[in-house]
């Protein structure tokens, strides 16, 4: 039997998307465009071909990743708002040890470039980390802050020592340290740049729904988010505790370069992420911090992202912004809606 | 006159019938005590009256006249107010402005405060209620703190009256105090509606007692007709055989398990221990009286290791306690979590866990520690106060804890889980687990320790040994709680 708490998070979860595909309706009818049009472009576009597919997917797959990372801190409500810097700086570390290995066996590479990725984004999430538990100061101002001073040492140190000359961008790993693209093994995906960190990003998710919900470290962590005076006095150490969910959470998100870096382009680029710290934000309230709900709601964004690139032409792109936005919003006051309507009757 | 009646009264709460049928009259100017144990629908009943819940079925007349309160604002409208056991103040908002809120008096665009001053301290001055409407919430005791609650429901002018296990944080010399302004309540002819579970309170201050068992009235008497066997058998229906009373086995030698030697504290610049000591023996319970705020919580922090700045020695550098803290809710648990959730929290070794076994470690704990639950998969924020505070129980004991805390173990718990939660802390002493019980309920502290010590503003005054044989000898026990109880007044 399905229990309360499922029930409320299934319920709010689909009336948020119903909600938001209402509102989004209405915003197409004042601007002159007829909804059904640009909705069934939409799905043409993303369900018609291999291609459309392959790169829906590839859209979801640093969605999933980055979502991953950021269930952790909240679910031990560490408002992590600093996934864009994190990951940043944990993507240019994993590109920079890439190019200094080349020529060294993929075997030997992606581990280490991975391993150290995970530990430079880690070490940033420590910062507010730290900060938190010497001073008390709130997780999200601090996060928010060190967006803006990780992405501007990112910014200096590729573009005075790392950029290939008046590009943004490094130089080009070699091609055998590339992760191998889905197009290579099934004609279907064609043109696509879906690659096999999709299957890592899923991989991902399920351990992290294992971390979370299956392990005592999971317990815990979900403890000190609900009631982290309680969890003290029960002999938790909660300070341990934020640090695991800082320096995990954050690590976690540098996995979002093997993707971009490894298995697409194959350098680290400035500006690559285009939000996508934030973005994922939204991925992770509206799945309720379940990483295998962030597969669905990473799909979910990942169709409205390249769909939003094919209706270009009849819409700005901006509307997928907006419908984002929607999302959150109805997430957060749909919840509070559907608490009500199942707390005992008064 | 009637102040209240309720007339067939019944509030479900899905299946579960909280309140079954309920009739009884409250008289004008009286102080009326509903008795019951956890669960037995006092507090649901109150919140019918108070508006917080809608009935459904049945009515209640105020003052003769029949109401149907749809909101706590009608019942404030009908002068009846509330006092909740978790209080409801601003911590960073001075007295004042905590009674204000809400109600406020303004001049145009700006407060009165004059006006509102002027009031506020001529009913601070009329209930003898001793409080600086200037202080902050946080300077104020718990049961200043209380005052202020009280003296918000006078400010609105509410004239029926309702305490929710008012005495529950109070200590005993403080709950003569609060007694003496119930009666001054009265005096000004208002109607109290008084809920308690301490029988001694409901002889001292009841004009009438209605109890409630199980959702339904089950007994009802005036002041003159109350007996305390006809009353308890009430509350407690047929008790339960659980109930063995576990022998106090004697120990003969005995090792020290902690040694804490002038302990210092400040916090806020405020002492909040000087120089305390104490000593814990393996097999030994021992005791600390006093009225609360006089550094109870601070021991309880540096005990647990979460307290560490310090003067004083400490021993053992390194300590396994276990502790059930004073305030469940916020201490104690994790309300959403389940039972067995809450349990691997500390005794579970392995770091993988499923369904299957969380399921089987509720179950054990649901028979061990006799907890009442309708659906072992609920979150604890569904079990009643007692069975809460049996889960929490079984969490510390069952843990390889060397010192085990208790504080106040069974404060707003009925009488069979007191029972039970007494006789296993006897049976962990039996287990040569070194024990520190905190309370402010002095019928506990003596049946239980074995070494009782009364703190007084952050210091141990006084330590008796050997409580059980004091209290065997003729008159022992009187002597005992005369002294304690000055004691812990700081008369002596």
């Amino acid at each position: 039997m399905m229990s309360v708490k499922n029930k409320k998070n299934i319920l709010s979860i689909s009336l948020s998307v119903f909600a938001t595909l209402f509102i989004t309706t209405l915003l197409l009818l004042i601007i002159g465009k007829n909804p059904i049009e640009i909705f069934g472009l939409i799905f043409q576009d993303v369900f018609a071909s291999g291609y459309g597919i392959g790169q829906t997917l590839l859209k979801a797959t640093p969605l999933i990743i980055c979502g991953c990372g950021l269930a952790i801190c909240f679910h031990a409500s560490l408002f992590n708002i600093g996934a864009e810097g994190q990951l940043n700086a944990g993507s240019f570390a994993m590109a920079i040890i890439a190019l200094k290995m080349s020529g060294l066996p993929i075997y030997i590479v992606l581990p280490v470039s991975i391993i150290f990725g995970f530990i430079v984004s880690g070490l940033v999430g420590l910062i507010p980390a730290i900060i938190k538990i010497k001073k008390g100061v709130s997780e999200v101002i601090t996060t928010i802050m060190l967006n803006f001073i990780v992405l501007g040492i990112v910014n200096y140190l590729l573009l005075d020592f790392f950029a290939v000359k008046s590009t943004m961008r490094t130089e080009k790993l070699a091609d055998n340290l590339l992760i191998p693209k889905l197009s290579e093994y099934f004609e279907l995906f064609q043109g696509s740049s879906l690659n096999f960190t999709f299957f890592i990003a899923i991989i991902l998710a399920v351990a992290v729904y294992i971390l979370i919900y299956k392990t005592k470290f999971g317990y815990k962590l979900r403890a000190v988010g609900f009631n982290d005076t309680a969890s003290k006095y029960i002999g938790i150490k909660n300070n341990k505790i934020i640090l695991l969910a800082f320096f995990l959470g954050a690590g976690i998100t540098s996995l979002v370069g093997l993707n971009f870096i490894m298995g697409y382009k194959g350098y680290f680029e400035l500006g690559f992420s285009n939000n996508l710290g934030f973005t994922a934000i939204a991925v992770t309230l509206l799945a309720k911090n379940n990483p295998i709900g962030i597969i669905f709601s990473a799909l979910l964004f990942g169709i409205l992202d390249y769909g939003g690139l094919t209706v270009n032409q009849q819409v700005p792109k901006e509307i997928m912004f907006v419908v984002q936005a929607l999302i959150i919003l109805s997430i957060i006051s749909i919840d509070k809606i559907v608490d009500n309507y199942y707390k005992p009757k008064k | 006159m009637n102040a209240v009646e309720f007339t067939n009264i019944t509030k479900k709460f899905g299946d579960f019938i909280a309140n079954d049928n309920i009739n009884f009259n409250v008289l004008n100017n009286s102080v009326h005590c509903i008795v019951g144990e956890n669960g037995a629908g006092k507090s649901t009943l109150m919140k019918v009256l108070s508006g917080a819940y809608i009935p459904d079925s049945g009515y209640f007349n105020i003052y003769g006249e029949k109401k149907h309160f749809k909101s706590t604002h009608d019942a404030i409208a009908s002068k009846i107010g509330m006092l909740y056991q978790h209080f409801m103040l601003i911590d960073d908002f001075t007295v004042l402005e905590n009674v204000i809120l809400g109600n406020e008096i303004s001049k145009g665009m700006k407060l009165d405060f004059p006006a509102i001053s002027t009031n506020l301290n001529e009913l601070i001055e009329l209930y003898n209620l001793g409080l600086d409407i200037n202080k902050k919430i946080s300077e104020l005791s718990i049961s200043e703190q209380q005052k202020v609650e009280i003296l918000k429901l006078l400010y609105r002018d509410s004239n029926i009256l309702i305490f929710d296990e008012p005495t529950a944080v109070l200590s005993p010399y403080e709950v003569d105090k609060f007694f003496e302004i119930v009666n001054k309540f009265k005096s000004e002819n208002k109607t109290i509606i008084f809920i308690t579970h301490k029988l001694k309170e409901v002889l001292v201050i009841a004009d009438c007692v209605t109890v409630l068992r199980k959702g339904k009235k089950v007994y009802e008497a005036g002041k003159n007709e109350l007996n305390i066997p006809a009353l308890s058998k009430a509350i407690v229906g047929e008790v339960s055989h659980r109930n063995l009373d576990i022998l106090r086995e004697d120990k003969e030698t005995q090792t020290s398990a902690l040694k804490l030697e002038n302990i210092s504290l400040r916090k806020n610049k405020i002492i909040v221990l000087n120089g305390f000591n104490l000593e814990l023996y393996n097999g030994s319970i021992h005791g600390i009286a006093g009225v609360e705020g006089n550094g109870q919580s601070d021991i309880i922090d540096v005990l647990c290791g979460l307290e560490k700045k310090f003067t004083g020695k400490f021993e053992p550098a390194t300590l396994r306690t276990g502790v059930v803290p004073d305030d469940r809710i916020k201490k104690g648990m994790i309300k959403e979590y389940t039972i067995g959730e809450n349990m691997i929290l500390k005794n579970y070794k392995g770091n993988f866990i499923n369904h299957k076994r969380l399921t089987g470690i509720s179950e054990y704990i649901i028979t061990e520690y006799d907890v009442r639950v309708s659906d072992i998969d609920s979150p604890m924020q569904s079990l009643s106060g007692g069975n809460q505070q049996k889960v929490i129980f079984a969490r510390e004991a069952e843990s390889d804890s060397e010192v085990l805390i208790f504080a106040h173990p069974t404060r707003g718990v009925d009488i069979n889980a007191t029972n039970f939660i007494h006789n296993r802390i006897i049976e962990q002493r039996n287990k040569n687990k070194a024990i520190l019980l905190i309370s402010s309920d002095l019928d506990e502290l003596l049946s239980l320790s074995d070494t009782l010590s009364v703190l007084y503003k952050g210091r141990i005054l006084k330590t008796f040994e050997n409580i059980q044989k004091l209290l065997a000898e003729p008159g022992g026990n009187n002597k005992l709680v005369e002294s304690v109880g000055k004691l812990m007044l700081g008369i002596e």
